[in-house]
């Protein structure tokens, strides 16, 4: 098990190293940040002084290894349009996004497993029927209509919850709501397929033989057996929240780290796009971690 | 019973919940669409930063009214004059203090201009004072002179755009601007609200709004629904299909739509050609239906209430007809009128872009041009918009929006139609004599000069296909008495906001 974490953080230590070097030179590629920064209307003079307060005018490799001395000290770097690190500001925003990805996630974990494994006991039944049809539609709904559905029936008509913004724990529901969906979807769909096929193998028929009761085949036998493919997809639903919810984000003005990206790719704030990128790349490096463990503890075959 | 113990319990939920939403009395919240990065007086000038600084936070010596038609008015200057023809002395308001206690003086507007002018840092404010020489000097601690070359008969204008900080300000972006306006930045969340509070020692007349909240939503449905819940009172930019109920205010927002032309290009170089694509467009057919009703079919780049703005200068008929017979002349005369003109516009300019130009594209090509439609992002378009244009291009035309709400043509003028201006499209020695005649003028000469330059780009040279004045929407809710003019898109004085 301590080999296969050490092959892992070398080979994501290996990958993150690439994916700086790309997006540095990637974002700079995107053009010149005085065009956006500046009113249409600045002059030839005002542009370079822009570019030469803010070390632009160097040659790129030269800028690459000031960022990278820059890194090797953990500084990466002020925001270009903040003008304050951006270390800071990727971190104010992705603490939003961790949060409603990990109350998104184990709402959807532990709902789908719940309704995936009764559907998948029911099979063919009322239950089984009902929770895939929705499950389906959810997968399939496009989220922005979704969140602006919702925002119209429960806060313009019936006026339960606010619109958008944070502040209560009531500010929470409708963005949670929204993401939840999808990935429930999806999830259920896994364990509702994993667990048929469980529960049609030897081990659940010979404990069926013995006279074991429903439930503890349910949740003590085959559920463990099934969750393997499940914690797959659960880790990919997973990473793509932590790198931010941005239709969600952008519509229910969630202060998130999804909508800083693209705000500041837009921009070219090119500091806060590779700050970013470092903070949500580690993040779900630390997530595969989790997963690689979780894999571990489940099935020991992974162990050796 | 069940049914109704359901509904029991979501009508309570109801009460409870719109009372936890409601807000307490003096207080407004005001939903923008975009944060600010910087909350810093000396880019007040951009519009996301001035809503929230401009005469809130930060004030000005002088400020243009827009409500009626006092012109240029006092305010933390109490009067100017010329002393020479290139020396303006202003004489500041005394008793004036900053919001960190300190007095305002000469010194502070010294250091204000030169902080906004420092290479330190990129201030927006400074391009207004670009190609002015402009020395600042104190006299006495309530009157300052600025001597400029050349002469600059409107720096009390241009000084309205000067927001003043204390001397103690160091010349480096602040994230705590201390000002003299009537409200300090007591709170400020990035990504989730700012938080303006009232002063007890602010100079003039109290506000009656005690704390203004600022919350950012860039879904413009999403901020209307907000006024119509009570979260929010005022949202200043909703999009005109949202703007549909009793709660809905259009207003002016000095956005002017033309197609810049590039008449160095064949066949644009050919005044007919430009007379085709002026009257190959019917203007009146797009308001009421694509853009919102109160839309003006625009005879300048400069709203009507600029100074100098000609009544007499008349919109282009639609007449597709005579459209065809010019491009049959050109033709004949050797012009190639059948070559391909790239229409360039931007996604997301402005509501219904995509329409508009897609319309614009259509009645062109019915009119007998062969026009190629291509929408790009921002940066893209602005490859195309500003010069350096590129070498060896096709001919092209470039949908833009212009912003001047300033009152006076020449913040526009030099950029737009200028030989040498960033955006222009033209190279005429006449423009050129009379903006440069205009910018030193003052007075009925300068109005004049200004009326002489708006009839001859559109009558006689034909610069540009100038197409709309934009209304813009906004959603003021029941509690408070707000009513948007031309500058709500650059600024909005909480001490304009009432209860009702």
């Amino acid at each position: 098990m301590k080999s296969m974490l050490g092959k892992r953080a070398v080979s994501s230590f290996v990958s993150l190293l690439v994916l700086i070097v790309l997006v540095f030179f990637l974002s700079r590629l995107t053009g010149d940040p005085a065009a956006l920064y500046l009113p249409i209307d600045a002059s030839e003079a005002m542009r370079e002084n822009f570019r030469e307060i803010n070390g632009l005018n160097d040659p790129v490799l030269v800028q690459f290894g000031h960022y990278l001395s820059d890194l090797v000290r953990l500084d990466f770097g002020d925001s270009l349009r903040k003008a304050r690190p951006a270390i800071d500001v990727v971190l104010e925003a992705f603490v939003w996004t961790l949060w409603l990805a990990l109350i998104t996630m184990v709402l959807v974990t532990v709902a789908a497993i719940v309704v995936g494994a009764l559907a998948a006991f029911n099979v063919g039944r009322g239950f089984d029927r009902v929770a895939s049809v929705f499950s389906l539609i959810g997968a399939s709904a496009p989220d922005f209509w979704v969140a602006i559905v919702g925002i119209v029936l429960f806060s313009v008509t019936l006026g339960w919850l606010p619109t958008s913004g944070t502040g209560t724990i009531w500010h929470w529901i409708l963005p949670v709501a929204v993401l939840f969906i999808r990935p429930f979807g999806l999830i259920l769909q896994i364990v509702r397929g994993s667990m048929i096929n469980a529960l049609g193998s030897a081990y659940v028929k010979t404990a069926r033989a013995k006279g074991v009761k429903n439930r503890p085949i349910i949740f003590v036998h085959t559920l463990r057996n099934a969750m393997l493919p499940v914690i797959t997809v659960i880790g990919d639903q997973a990473a793509a929240l932590l790198n931010g919810a941005v239709v969600v984000e952008t519509i229910f003005g969630f202060p998130g780290v999804g909508k800083l990206m693209i705000d500041s790719i837009l921009q070219r704030d090119f500091n806060v796009i590779l700050a970013a990128i470092m903070v949500t790349a580690l993040a779900i490096f630390v997530m595969n971690i989790v997963i690689d463990i979780a894999y571990a503890l489940l099935d020991p075959r992974i162990r050796t | 019973m069940k049914y109704s113990t359901v509904l029991a319990g979501a009508l309570l939920a109801t009460t409870v919940m719109s009372q936890a939403f409601a807000q307490e009395a003096g207080n407004v919240t005001v939903v923008l669409g975009e944060e600010p990065d910087l909350v810093e007086p000396c880019m007040a000038t951009r519009s996301n930063i001035g809503r929230i600084v401009l005469q809130n936070i930060s004030e000005t010596l002088t400020e243009l009214d827009v409500r009626g038609d006092e012109g240029l008015k006092p305010r933390l200057a109490v009067s100017w004059e010329m002393t020479d023809a290139s020396t303006w002395r202003f004489h500041l308001r005394e008793g004036v203090k900053f919001s960190d206690g300190s007095d305002f003086d000469a010194q502070d507007v010294k250091h204000s201009f030169d902080r906004a002018q420092s290479d330190q840092i990129s201030c927006e404010i400074s391009r207004y004072y670009e190609g002015i020489d402009i020395t600042p000097t104190v006299i006495d601690p309530h009157t300052i002179d600025f001597t400029t070359d050349p002469a600059q008969p409107i720096l009390p204008l241009l000084l309205s755009l000067l927001t003043i900080v204390p001397s103690e300000t160091p010349i480096e972006f602040t994230r705590e601007p201390v000002g003299t306006g009537p409200y300090i930045l007591s709170d400020w969340q990035p990504g989730r609200q700012i938080t303006l509070e009232r002063r007890d020692d602010y100079w003039g007349d109290a506000p009656e709004v005690q704390t203004a909240k600022y919350v950012f939503r860039s879904d413009p449905a999403v901020a209307a629904a907000m006024v119509s819940t009570g979260e929010a009172d005022i949202a200043p930019t909703i999009s005109a299909m949202d703007a549909t109920t009793d709660m809905d205010v259009a207003y002016p927002n000095s956005e002017t739509t033309y197609l810049r032309i590039d008449s160095s290009v064949a066949p644009l170089d050919d005044k007919r050609v430009r007379e085709a694509l002026n009257i190959g467009i019917d203007r009146d057919a797009f308001i009421g239906t694509i853009l919102a009703e109160g839309t003006q079919v625009a005879t300048a780049i400069n709203v009507p209430t600029t100074l100098g703005w000609n009544p007499d200068v008349k919109a282009f008929p639609y007449d597709p007809e005579r459209a065809r017979e010019l491009l049959d002349e050109a033709k004949a005369d050797g012009v190639p009128v059948d070559r391909e003109i790239l229409l360039v516009g931007r996604t997301g300019n402005f509501p219904g872009a995509t329409e508009t130009f897609e319309a614009i594209q259509s009645m062109l090509n019915d009119a007998g041009f062969n026009i190629k439609l291509q929408m790009v992002e921002v940066a893209e378009h602005e490859q195309y918009y500003s010069k350096p244009y590129v070498d060896g291009r096709g001919p092209i035309l470039v949908g833009a929006q212009h912003d001047n709400s300033r009152g006076d043509p020449v913040f526009s003028m030099f950029f737009k139609y200028d030989s040498e201006g960033r955006q222009s499209g033209i190279a005429d020695q006449k423009v050129d004599d009379l903006i440069a005649q205009a910018t030193a003028a003052t007075g009925e000469e300068r109005e004049a000069l200004w009326s002489e330059l708006f009839a001859y780009l559109h009558d006689d040279v034909i610069a540009d296909v100038l197409l709309f004045h934009m209304v813009g929407h906004a959603r003021v809710g029941s509690r408070v008495a707000f009513t948007p003019t031309i500058a709500t898109n650059s600024q909005l004085q909480l001490s304009e906001i009432g209860f009702r």
